[in-house]
């Protein structure tokens, strides 16, 4: 039997803030654990939480990129429920007023554009860190009250291609809009699957299984592709889809059952009395919505108008780091083209081999400095990989490098005609060779002057004037 | 009064009342101000660094808090010595003291008696002239009850006066930070070192402190007491009655202009009721945190549940654990929209009824409570009584509203102390210090 | 309320109540339920919920800056157990 495919998605995304939702310690995961946190975080008795203002606006971002309703009137509810990574024993969540209501996003599929409604946005409070050890499990709290926004998609999608396009768009969206590192393997934005069959063309939906904690893009196409397949399989066989909360399986390469969904939990949601409702003016929401970061079409319209190619753009676009570093180059640089080059080719393997931290050493301006050195023909092509290399390696700025390695280019005639008139005195048979049409000659002196500037000449230059010299002799 | 000498007084009277926790020897005074050298008492509800804070329950017995409430810092910066962290009902939940881990505390004026509570241990300080000042919180009436019954003045400003950052908490839509004096002044004073906003507390008022003590006078002349006819009527006692009425003529020779207000019958009975199930909804959640996972009298378990279950079965009296069963309830999916949100609403028609009562006067003012500090034994009562529902509970109407109140002590009732009560409008301490201290001067004169 | 609801409410509530605790809530909630009895005689019809004292709404939220942690033997040292740092508990099934 033919059977459609619905698929919902919601999306926790951990917000890009300096400082935690609810308290004024750092937002920060990979660190020593148990250093950012203060009693706050750790749920002590008679702590009280303060919103955080950047937090929200960038939720207001995520609302804005995806047509959201914006709710003017921020209020919280907290969601009770026991667990050891929760230590307050509830959670600050927007579960009857969400920031964003009623959005969508528009994602293209295979040349086709498809819309997918987004029910809504809310704003809550990551929980603690926790590591099961052999007999133990180790909590760290570094991220208790971490930001996130959770985004929540209509069940709009019908395959896996669809559920990967989503995510991944929506995932760029937020990354440009600087909302979210997008992280998605360290657990920054982490996405949850609502999954079930339906006879085709029916408007009876079948059971709902939701797939927890996808980690990847790739793993959300698996593992909705396995999911699919289970349920044909259970369905074709007469059996029934149990509603269930499931993950993925990466060694088995299927969903396996983590809890059945049979009793619903009841959180017992109620108004947050510690935090007043909060009105946002106008002024302000009209402040985030002027200073929303540029969406990856327009970044991608910016990069063809320089000249960059339709492959070019999208390489810079796919690595938002990337381009954040080049777009600075390419504003300082005087040849375009080359920066592009330089960016596409020589950063990218760079970053293949040391990833961010690529960016410990290398700054953009000093980069742009760089790469007017080669245009300005400071320094050859050749040498350049060196001084990049070195300037990744030592941090220190591309001129002082030139200087330490005595690299410059001497392209002044006189030092030239100087080194060369050297060259030919050494070797009078050049002279007679270039007569006689050997033009391998001009070769053998410049390489010579080469040899006596180490390597510091002009090669261009120093061809031309050997020329020169040879039809003066 | 020196350091040494309350903490010596203290001391001697732990034995009959055991008003105190932890009696701390050791601080001393790091700035000047308006407390200088005076030493002052916490309820063992308010978070210290470094000192045991219990909130009264066993599952903090051991809890030393990394932290200090935002009080304890304005306390500290206006002079203020720290001498005690003092006994209360667990968790703050309970109006009589006797629901404290670490045992009954009782009235020093009779010690057969109750101190009222939750706030007992800090009514009791001052009572025993012990400390001039200690600091309580009031959710329903648990720093204005005791102190009636205690004979000292209670206060309670108006909700977000105070920071109640680092205030173990019991409901916070409900929760104060009040505190005990020896006299009128001295609560004024005490106004002016606790007020002011917190950023740590977003429910605290944008305001800079009050500076209440400056103003502070106890001309009445033209002043409107609105007395609350309703809670009059729900008082049997006749002793009581009659203070009230010398109260009453004394402060009209003074100039002040009394009139009778009241409200209806059947929203004052509902109170109670409105009352119990906010506050019991709301601590449900409040005290999730006390599992014994990262603080507390963690007890031993399989696994982390077993962990939990051991911990707040072990941890928490048997009244808490009923409150919680109630507030649990309350909170259900198909309980909600009949029990919390309509104790909710009833709270909206409650309050808009008591500020037209405002409205009408100055100040408010009936007895605290309808007699004087009932017997620790033998105390009965008829739950759903005018008595019950209205005379000794409907202090929490400022609870609701959040409107300043104080409890000034009177004309003793069968020899012991006895207080009458005045709220005032929202943020107005002013005149509710200034309507108290002309009690104060009455009550001096009628003795 | 019955002693079962009393049960499964205190299993949720992560305690367990002795025979006598459970006698004397499902005793003491029948004189509770006179008691709201009077709440819900109150007529609430268009009333919006109190949920606090002062409903003016705020504008001014917190400025995103880290300006409050505690050390991390401040943070552990309330813990019964701790290991290299973390607060320790067996192991959470999940």
């Amino acid at each position: 039997m033919k059977r459609d495919v619905v698929i919902g998605i919601e999306i926790h995304c951990e917000l890009k803030t300096e400082s935690k939702m609810f308290s004024g310690s750092k937002n920060t995961i990979n660190d020593t654990p148990n250093i950012h946190v203060n009693e706050i975080d750790l749920g002590h008795p008679g702590v009280l939480p303060t919103l955080n203002q950047k937090a929200v606006e960038l939720a207001l971002r995520a609302c804005m990129l995806t047509h959201c309703k914006i709710d003017t009137l921020l209020k919280f509810d907290r969601k009770n429920y026991y667990y050891s990574d929760l230590p307050k024993g509830f959670q600050i969540t927007q579960q009857f007023h969400p920031v964003g209501k009623d959005g969508y996003l528009d994602i293209v599929v295979e040349g086709k554009t498809k819309h997918v409604r987004l029910d809504r946005i809310h704003m809550e409070e990551d929980t603690a860190k926790q590591y099961h050890i052999d007999e133990h499990t180790y909590i760290d709290y570094n991220r208790a009250g971490v930001p996130l926004i959770e985004i929540v998609s209509k069940p709009d999608m019908s395959s896996a291609l669809e559920a990967k396009e989503y995510v991944s768009t929506l995932r760029n969206l937020l990354i440009f809009a600087d909302v979210t590192d997008g992280k998605m393997e360290e657990g920054s934005m982490r996405c949850d699957i609502n999954i079930s069959l339906k006879e085709a063309g029916s408007t009876v939906f079948g059971t709902k299984v939701e797939i927890k904690n996808l980690n990847s893009l790739n793993n959300i196409d698996k593992a909705i592709e396995a999911e699919i397949k289970r349920q044909n399989d259970l369905l074709d066989q007469g059996e029934v889809v149990l509603m269930q909360t499931r993950r993925y399986d990466e060694t088995l390469k299927t969903t396996v059952a983590m809890r059945s969904k049979e009793s619903a939990v009841d959180y017992r949601y109620f108004p947050e009395p510690n935090i007043r409702p909060i009105l946002l003016q106008p002024s302000f929401i009209e402040t985030v919505s002027n200073s929303l970061p540029w969406t990856p079409t327009k970044w991608f319209e910016y990069l063809i108008d320089l000249g960059a190619n339709e492959i070019e753009a999208n390489i810079l676009i796919n690595n938002k780091t990337l381009l954040d570093f080049g777009s600075i180059v390419l504003k300082e640089v005087k040849d375009t083209r080359l920066g592009l080059n330089w960016i596409i080719s020589e950063l990218t393997s760079y970053m293949n081999s040391l990833g961010e931290k690529l960016f410990e050493t290398l700054n953009a301006y000093d980069f742009a400095l760089f790469l007017n050195l080669i245009s300005d023909k400071v320094i050859s092509g050749k040498q350049a990989k060196d001084v990049l290399k070195w300037m990744i390696e030592s941090g220190k700025d591309a001129q002082t490098l030139v200087e330490e390695h005595g690299l410059k280019v001497v392209s002044d005639d006189s030092s030239l005609l100087n080194w060369i008139d050297e060259a030919i005195k050494e070797n009078p048979q050049s002279v007679i060779d270039f007569k006689q049409g050997k033009d391998r000659a001009v070769g053998f002196i410049v390489g010579q002057v080469m040899k006596k500037s180490k390597g510091q000449a002009d090669p261009a230059q120093c061809n031309a004037l050997v020329r020169q010299r040879f039809l003066e002799q | 009064m020196d350091k040494n000498t309350s903490i010596l007084k203290l001391k001697s009277i732990q034995a009959d009342t055991n008003a105190c926790v932890t009696i701390i020897e050791n601080d001393v005074k790091t700035h000047e101000g308006l407390l200088s050298d005076m030493p002052i008492a916490l309820k063992d509800n308010v978070i210290t660094k470094g000192i045991l804070t219990t909130g009264g329950s066993k599952l903090l017995s051991n809890y030393i808090p990394p932290y200090s409430a935002t009080i304890v810092h304005k306390i500290k910066q206006a002079g203020g010595i720290i001498v005690a962290k003092t006994s209360l009902d667990e968790l703050g939940m309970g109006g009589t003291g006797t629901a404290s881990f670490n045992g009954i505390v009782r009235n020093p004026h009779d010690l057969k008696r109750q101190a009222g509570g939750s706030s007992s241990g800090s009514a009791v300080v001052v009572a025993a002239k012990a400390v001039d000042y200690a600091i309580g919180s009031d959710t329903g009436d648990s720093v204005r009850k005791p102190a009636s019954f205690v004979g000292v003045v209670g206060t309670k400003p108006t909700y977000g006066r105070i920071s109640r950052y680092g205030i173990i908490p019991y409901a916070s839509s409900l929760d104060h930070v009040g505190y005990f004096t020896s006299n009128v002044s001295q609560a004024a004073r005490l106004c002016d070192v606790l007020s002011g906003h917190d950023p740590l507390d977003q429910t605290s008022l944008p305001y800079a402190p009050t500076k209440t003590l400056e103003t502070l006078s106890d001309d009445v002349k033209g002043k409107v007491f609105g007395i609350f006819e309703d809670v009059i009527k729900a008082i049997s006692d006749e002793e009581t009655l009659k203070n009230f009425e010398r109260l009453c003529s004394a402060l009209i020779e003074r100039g002040a202009i009394l009139k009778s207000i009241s409200m209806n019958e059947d929203l004052l009975r509902a109170c109670l009721p409105t009352y119990y199930i906010i506050a019991n909804c709301e601590a449900t959640a409040n005290h999730s945190n006390l599992t014994g996972v990262n603080f507390g009298l963690t007890q031993s378990g399989e696994n982390v549940e077993d962990i939990m279950t051991q911990t707040r079965t072990v941890g928490f009296g048997t009244l808490i654990r009923k409150r919680f069963i109630i507030g649990s309830y309350g909170l259900k999916d198909e309980n909600q929209e009949k029990l919390f949100r309509q104790a909710q609403k009833v709270r909206r028609v409650v309050v808009e009824e008591f500020t037209k009562m405002l409205n009408q006067c100055d100040g408010l003012l009936a007895p605290a409570t309808s007699s004087c500090a009932p017997l620790l034994e033998g105390a009965n009562t008829n739950v759903l009584s005018n008595t019950h529902l209205i005379a000794e509970n409907y202090m929490i109407l400022s609870n609701f509203s959040g409107a300043p109140s104080i409890t000034v002590p009177s004309l003793p009732v069968n020899g012991l102390p006895h207080g009458v009560n005045i709220t005032c409008k929202i943020e107005d301490e002013a005149t509710m210090f200034n309507m108290a201290l002309a009690i104060e001067s009455c009550v001096k004169e009628l003795l | 309320m019955d002693k079962k609801t009393i049960l499964s409410l205190a299993a949720e509530l992560n305690f367990s109540l002795s025979e006598e605790e459970v006698s004397n809530i499902h005793t003491e909630f029948d004189s509770l339920i006179n008691l709201l009895g009077l709440l819900e005689k109150i007529d609430t019809t268009n009333v919006d919920p109190m949920v606090y004292p002062f409903e003016m709404p705020l504008t001014q939220m917190r400025e995103d800056k880290v300006d409050h942690e505690i050390t991390q033997s401040e943070a552990l040292m309330n813990a019964n157990v701790q290991k290299e740092g973390y607060v320790l508990v067996p192991k959470v099934v999940k």
